[in-house]
């Protein structure tokens, strides 16, 4: 089912913007004393009696650790033709455009990566980033450090277009930091490839913490976003159940990628906790010899089901019904039955009523939430039903169209119905919301290479 | 522009068999209900068909990642393509056939590196130039790559302003109005739709390879022209071979391969699929060039430069007979309509994803500004410069001398990108690859710098 989900019509969130603003303004301090990145590349490096020594090259920073603000752990040297590691307690200070070292003596090592560390004009600067406040996928025009208790600190990142005019303009105007559009570090995620690739004992950012706190839609923005390397890190970051939740937010088309792209077992966790009706709507997608890959890489009984439910037509009430039942018999009690809706809390979107049946599995009613509220736990369903005159459940057959379904939904106002087979027996259930996402024409994003498929 | 999934679901047959067919088959379920003509539909139900060819899975598994690079390279018969193909076959007759199988090579290669890009990074080419080059080397690439697609822009105008000029609408009623129109297709998302439209007005070219057979050609002169190099040292012939050059291996087509593979999350697993669909797109696209080029040449061969769309239209003639100029109209329209907004969109996509910004269609101005500001600023500048008192055949190659000039620049830029290891890993170019590489970028850069010379030459009387 394609799901235009409401989120492409939502202004950029504004308390977003203000929240940036606030930051850029408590950070107005030490916006005077920031440093760009772009600037210092190919700056001078003078040692302690004022000689030129060399050029820098790049600045390394310790991006994963317990630290709010990376610390620069060295600098690349770069003397005549041959590129080496400063480390940072060699550095006096660094301001715009020149580099002064403590020592007249250098210690030039061969620059080997220790984990975590990271080039930031190579690997970071016009490189990916997540901008958390923003929610959205940028790249970074100019880094800033600033000096801090004697260390010398990441603080921000510039996205901003006049950060890009004045890197593409004269040297003299280069190291002139244009701060509008400065994000505080703290509320940027990086994704560069080399992070990627470092060994994943490193320690989790706090952008870790508030990237599981964002929307699913949000997320899955992020994900149509991020090139290749960048999305699989997001992924890997995220719980799976926070990653189907964003995957089921997405284009379809934006998803059949994704899915051809991560390893079948990984893509088969990922299909394994999104909602089965979401999930067949992916797997509906992928050509014969994906899908089987992935069925395979699945726990027997979970890929059981979704073959199961691959069987009916995507159009048909049973291509897209959830088969997610709570069910129970007329003897249980009113509290028996809110426990077991509340052991299925990961489903909540996908329950909206509960399902009696009768001993040999005949439905006999179709108990809303609502009365499951305003009676008490100890009183049972039978005696339920009995009171209150419950209308009959309103049903289908799995080969009901998706205007036959709504015909049935808009007559009785109901907000969900059954799907049962020739038998009387329930197979799932199909939310007006279901209907909706049936009867929407298309709207997602469209990105121009798909314009002419 | 051909689409092989949609070719095969064309006849009317064929959907109604995949119809039958999914009371077995399930899981392609049959495209009814109330918007039926999805792509995806309309895939699935080629999926259906394909099934019951024998072999047709393998097949439906190479359509899943294929097209990209087909598609991308036959966009190069567009409006200026067709103009200069039927040139040269007016004013050189055969002489140039050698020199298309030369630029045939030229294209397999450099398709060949774009989809490599596309499929072992999962990023396009314009953020791989971000990444990899200093910010004002990207500066000059996306420039270049926004200089050629305006002047394609230009010649995609100046191409429907033909099309109707041939049916005896004057081009100033219908340019400005055309080009409201795509820029309102494509911002209010229904472009989709007209698109079917305009891709079937362009399969009138397909009617070329049959021309080119009906035309009666000297086929031992063909022959002979196909091997033997038959080069002239002159300048007219140096600039249409620079055309020649521009019009195949447009730079756009590069960028929109590299983007349509990533697009489709197509991984290295894929890489066969795509290397052979690529390779296959350009040897098609050259083909069908090659086609333009006798079936001209059979026709009004040796007549000299095409002073307009008219002239063109008589190479059709041995099949439309007295409808060719309707026919070539058609085909004319179709082509430089959907060129008209693929080409635009893709500089603007290139650019906004160098720079990192929203760079999809259907999302409001306000949110990808750039992204459909550049898209607004070509289609206006193009539609402009095609309204100027010129003559539209000499405008459309002169576009294509642009982008000749252009491609070079351009092809280093990928060039440099496949030769690095930090890029490709092990997928660089190896080093028989590297010398045909290096010496197809060669061969292209000297031309348009003996071109360019020679312009320069002229402005000071020595030329």
């Amino acid at each position: 089912m394609v799901t235009p989900s409401p989120r492409r019509l939502m202004a950029p969130a504004a308390d977003a913007l203000r929240r940036r603003n606030t930051r850029l303004t408590t950070r107005r301090a030490v916006q005077q004393a920031i440093v760009s990145v772009a600037s210092l590349v190919g700056a001078p490096v003078f040692n302690q009696r004022g000689q030129r020594v060399g050029k820098l090259a790049d600045l390394v920073a310790r991006m994963h650790g317990q630290d709010r603000y990376p610390p620069l752990t060295g600098l690349l040297l770069r003397v005549g033709s041959r590129t080496s590691f400063l480390p940072i307690e060699a550095v006096e200070s660094i301001a715009h455009q020149s580099v002064s070292l403590r020592t007249a003596r250098l210690d030039l090592r061969e620059f080997s990566r220790r984990p975590g560390e990271v080039l930031l004009a190579k690997d970071m600067l016009d490189h990916q980033v997540v901008d958390l406040d923003g929610r959205q996928v940028i790249r970074a025009a100019d880094l800033y450090l600033a000096p801090v208790a004697g260390q010398f600190l990441l603080v921000g990142l510039d996205v901003s277009l006049n950060t890009l005019l004045r890197r593409l303009g004269p040297k003299r105007l280069r190291g002139r930091p244009t701060p509008e559009r400065v994000i505080d570090w703290d509320a940027v995620a990086p994704f560069s490839d080399e992070l990627t690739s470092s060994p994943p004992a490193v320690q989790l950012r706090s952008s870790d913490e508030q990237l599981r706190r964002l929307a699913p839609a949000e997320l899955a923005d992020l994900l149509e976003d991020l090139g290749r390397p960048a999305r699989q890190d997001l992924l890997s970051r995220l719980a799976a159940d926070t990653a189907a939740d964003a995957l089921e937010e997405m284009d379809p088309d934006e998803l059949e990628a994704l899915l051809r792209e991560v390893q079948p077992a990984q893509a088969a966790a990922l299909i394994a906790a999104m909602e089965p009706d979401e999930a067949v709507d992916a797997l509906r997608d992928l050509a014969d010899g994906e899908r089987a890959a992935i069925l395979a890489e699945m726990p027997a009984d979970k890929a059981g089901e979704l073959s199961a439910l691959l069987t009916y037509p995507e159009r048909e009430a049973g291509g897209f019904m959830t088969t997610t039942l709570v069910q129970a018999e007329p003897d249980s009690t009113i509290g028996e039955v809110k426990r077991a809706v509340a052991d299925l809390s990961q489903h909540r979107e996908e329950i909206d009523a509960v399902v009696i049946c009768g001993p040999g599995g005949e439905l006999l009613a179709d108990l809303p939430l609502f009365d499951l509220v305003t009676h008490a736990d100890d009183v049972t369903v039978g005696d339920v039903l009995a009171a209150d005159e419950t209308p009959e459940p309103l049903t289908v057959p799995p080969d009901a169209s998706v205007a036959e379904v709504a015909d049935q939904l808009v007559r009785t106002r109901h907000s969900s119905l059954l799907v049962v087979d020739e038998h009387g027996q329930p197979l799932g259930r199909i939310l007006a919301d279901d209907v909706l996402d049936a009867l929407l024409p298309e709207r997602g994003r469209l990105h121009f290479p798909r314009l002419l498929r | 522009m051909t689409r092989p999934d949609e070719t095969t679901a064309r006849p009317d047959e064929a959907a109604v068999t995949a119809q039958h067919e999914v009371v077995e088959d399930t899981a392609s379920p049959p495209a009814s209900g109330e918007h039926s003509v999805t792509g995806l539909a309309l895939r699935r139900r080629t999926a259906a068909v394909i099934r019951r060819i024998p072999g047709g899975r393998r097949t439906l598994a190479y359509i899943a990642v294929a097209g990209p690079g087909l598609v991308a390279a036959n966009a190069g018969n567009d409006a200026a393509g067709i103009a200069t193909y039927s040139s040269a076959g007016s004013q050189y007759i055969y002489r140039t056939l050698f020199f298309m199988l030369l630029i045939t090579i030229a294209l397999v290669v450099v398709q060949e590196m774009a989809i490599r890009l596309g499929i072992f990074t999962g990023k396009g080419i314009a953020a791989l130039i971000r990444e990899q080059f200093s910010l004002r080397l990207t500066g000059l690439a996306l420039f270049c790559v926004l200089l050629a697609n305006t002047g394609l822009v230009v010649s995609e105008f100046a191409g429907i302003g033909a099309a109707f000029e041939l049916l005896g609408v004057s081009r100033y009623w219908v340019i400005p109005p055309a080009a409201v129109l795509i820029w309102g297709l494509v911002l209010f998302g229904s472009y989709r739709y007209a698109e079917r439209i305009f891709l079937i007005l362009s399969l009138a070219f397909f009617a070329y390879p049959i021309a080119a057979i009906l035309g009666h050609p000297d086929w031992t002169a063909v022959g002979s022209n196909l091997v033997i190099p038959h080069f002239l040292l002159t300048k007219g012939y140096l600039l249409l071979g620079v055309a020649l050059i521009g019009t195949t291996v447009s730079p756009y087509m590069q960028f929109y391969a590299a983007a349509g593979v990533v697009d489709r999350g197509a991984g290295p697993a894929n890489y066969r699929n795509a290397r052979l669909d690529a390779v296959s797109g350009a040897v098609f696209a050259c083909v069908i060039s090659i086609m333009i080029i006798i079936a001209t040449g059979a026709t009004i061969g040796g007549r000299g430069p095409l002073s307009s769309a008219k002239e063109a239209a008589e190479a059709l003639r041995p099949v439309a007979g007295s409808g060719a100029e309707l026919l070539f109209a058609f085909g004319l329209l179709g082509a430089s309509a959907l060129a008209g907004a693929v080409v635009p969109l893709s500089s603007s996509y290139a650019i906004s994803e160098a720079v990192g910004v929203e760079r999809s269609v259907s999302r409001r101005f306000a949110e990808a500004p750039l992204f459909l500001g550049l898209f607004t600023l070509q289609t206006a500048l193009g539609a402009a410069v095609a309204l100027t008192p010129v003559n539209l055949i000499s405008l459309l190659i002169g576009t294509q001398v642009l982008q000749g000039l252009v491609t070079p620049i351009v092809l280093i830029y990928i060039l440099i990108l496949t030769n690095r290891r930090e890029v490709l890993g092990r997928h660089v170019n190896g080093p028989i690859l590297r010398v045909v590489a290096t010496v197809v970028v060669a061969a292209i850069s000297v031309m348009s710098l003996l071109l360019l010379g020679q312009t320069v030459l002229g402005w000071f009387g020595l030329g």
